[in-house]
């Protein structure tokens, strides 16, 4: 009974329409681009499997989806015995205020304009959630990969250690394979992590590519990369 | 069609419940054609019919996965290259994962600034926080389920986090991961949980929801 009287639910009439057939139909529009948005990021925006799971592979540094990354972020600002504070505390209140909200704020205007303090928590948790995500992506192209600065003598070596191996399918300036993309401007397309990344696992680029693993240690590889991360 | 739905009508009388679905006006303020920031009341039903989706692809997906650890990546693997449109359900289904996510937050972002949780619909603010937090689960847990490097490690770093929480932590990521590494169990578990255990939660809760949204209304804008 109560229910009627304080749901605000208008009146058919004047200041609304009819659910069935006009909002429906509009429904089914919204729908229909909906999904068609969906099918075209399906076929566009490839997720590829990378290799099986080696759990001796410790070294592997993995990422959450794009959604935990805001909490996955906060987890680095917490270290030792504060990281119950990432981990508990600011999720657990943040959790809680989320249920609770409604009972929190009890007024009855429901004007953006004339509610200021929620207007700011709003935006303040949206900007958190949208700063920590980017700051966790920023960090994860440029920063994770500890790679030690580029010397000199790296880029002949690794200029050498490029003729032995990758031009056997990729080509520079003119010369090479043509078995995989030229590589004359990597360096001005992707970073140096990133070249790292793709020669650990080819897989990343394209789960069907014909690159194969180079057998190369860990200050080879770092060679190669420095070399064809200065080829811009 | 007309006699077919008279037979049924007859014996079921189903014309006062569709009426009662049906028959429900919807105010101005969330048409889209009368005022033209109406979008944002879409957010709602987009989420729905994204679940949707999800559902019908996992149930396509599960014809051909095979949820362990010898054999998962390699199902997995099968249905992206093999399988008649694999790919792309496969893909439709990673891609809905992340529509969901953000498609719940931009509807709760709409019913936040629009202050539609107030008096009398707290507890459908309440309902709809427990969807968030259960499509962000269903999604963590279907993150294990291709067996790759990320799905592994990501698992583990996951766990791990929840296993260093004070109490209860070492409790629930030992649950989770039946055992000390992730494994056989790992997968089983996530795989039941991820396909049984959140949807059904996820049903009830979006049945409570959407019997609060038709019982109460859409909510007026003052």
């Amino acid at each position: 009974m109560s229910v009627n009287k304080t749901s605000s639910s208008v009146d058919p009439g004047k200041n609304s329409y009819p659910f069935y057939p006009n909002h429906m139909f509009m429904e089914a529009l919204v729908a229909f681009g909906a999904l068609l948005v969906l099918a075209l990021l399906a076929l566009l925006w490839q997720m590829p499997l990378e290799e099986i799971a080696d759990p001796s592979d410790s070294a592997y540094v993995p990422r959450p989806e794009w959604y935990f990354l805001f909490l996955f972020q906060l987890l680095k600002y917490f270290k030792g015995s504060f990281i119950v504070v990432g981990t508990v505390v600011v999720p657990a209140l943040a959790t809680l205020f989320l249920l609770l909200w409604p009972f929190l704020d009890r007024g009855e205007e429901t004007r953006l304009s004339k509610r200021p303090r929620s207007l700011a928590l709003g935006v303040f948790a949206i900007l958190s959630i949208v700063a920590l995500t980017m700051l966790a992506v920023v960090e994860d192209s440029d920063l994770h990969m500890d790679l030690p600065p580029i010397q000199e003598q790296q880029l002949a070596e690794g200029e050498d250690l490029f003729n032995r191996f990758c031009v056997l399918c990729h080509s520079m300036h003119g010369k090479g394979g043509f078995m995989a993309p030229d590589l004359t401007q990597v360096g001005a397309r992707v970073n140096r992590v990133y070249i790292e990344r793709v020669i650990i696992t080819p897989q990343i680029v394209s789960q069907t590519t014909i690159m194969s693993k180079v057998p190369l240690s860990d200050e080879e590889r770092h060679a190669i990369s420095a070399f064809l991360a200065r080829k811009k | 069609m007309g006699k077919i739905y008279q037979f049924i009508d007859q014996r079921l009388d189903l014309t006062p419940l569709l009426r009662k679905i049906a028959d429900h006006p919807v105010p101005d303020h969330a048409n889209p054609l009368k005022t033209r920031s109406a979008f944002i009341y879409c957010f709602g039903g987009i989420s729905f019919l994204v679940i949707l989706m999800q559902i019908l692809t996992g149930a396509f997906l599960m014809l051909y996965y095979v949820p362990s650890p010898d054999h998962a990546y390699a199902s997995v693997s099968y249905i992206k290259n093999e399988v008649a449109f694999g790919g792309f359900v496969s893909n439709l289904h990673r891609v809905g994962a992340s529509a969901a996510v953000l498609m719940v937050f931009l509807h709760m972002l709409r019913v936040f600034f629009t202050k539609s949780y107030k008096n009398p619909r707290e507890l459908n603010w309440v309902a709809g926080v427990f969807l968030l937090f259960i499509v962000m689960g269903l999604g963590f847990t279907g993150y294990l389920l291709p067996w790759d490097q990320k799905a592994y490690w990501a698992t583990t770093v996951g766990l791990n986090i929840l296993e260093g929480v004070p109490l209860a932590g070492g409790f629930l990521a030992d649950a989770l991961r039946g055992g000390s590494e992730v494994g056989m169990l790992t997968l089983t578990r996530f795989f039941v949980i991820h396909v049984m255990f959140l949807p059904g939660l996820l049903i009830l809760f979006l049945a409570a929801h959407f019997f609060m949204v038709r019982r109460q209304g859409i909510s007026h804008p003052l």
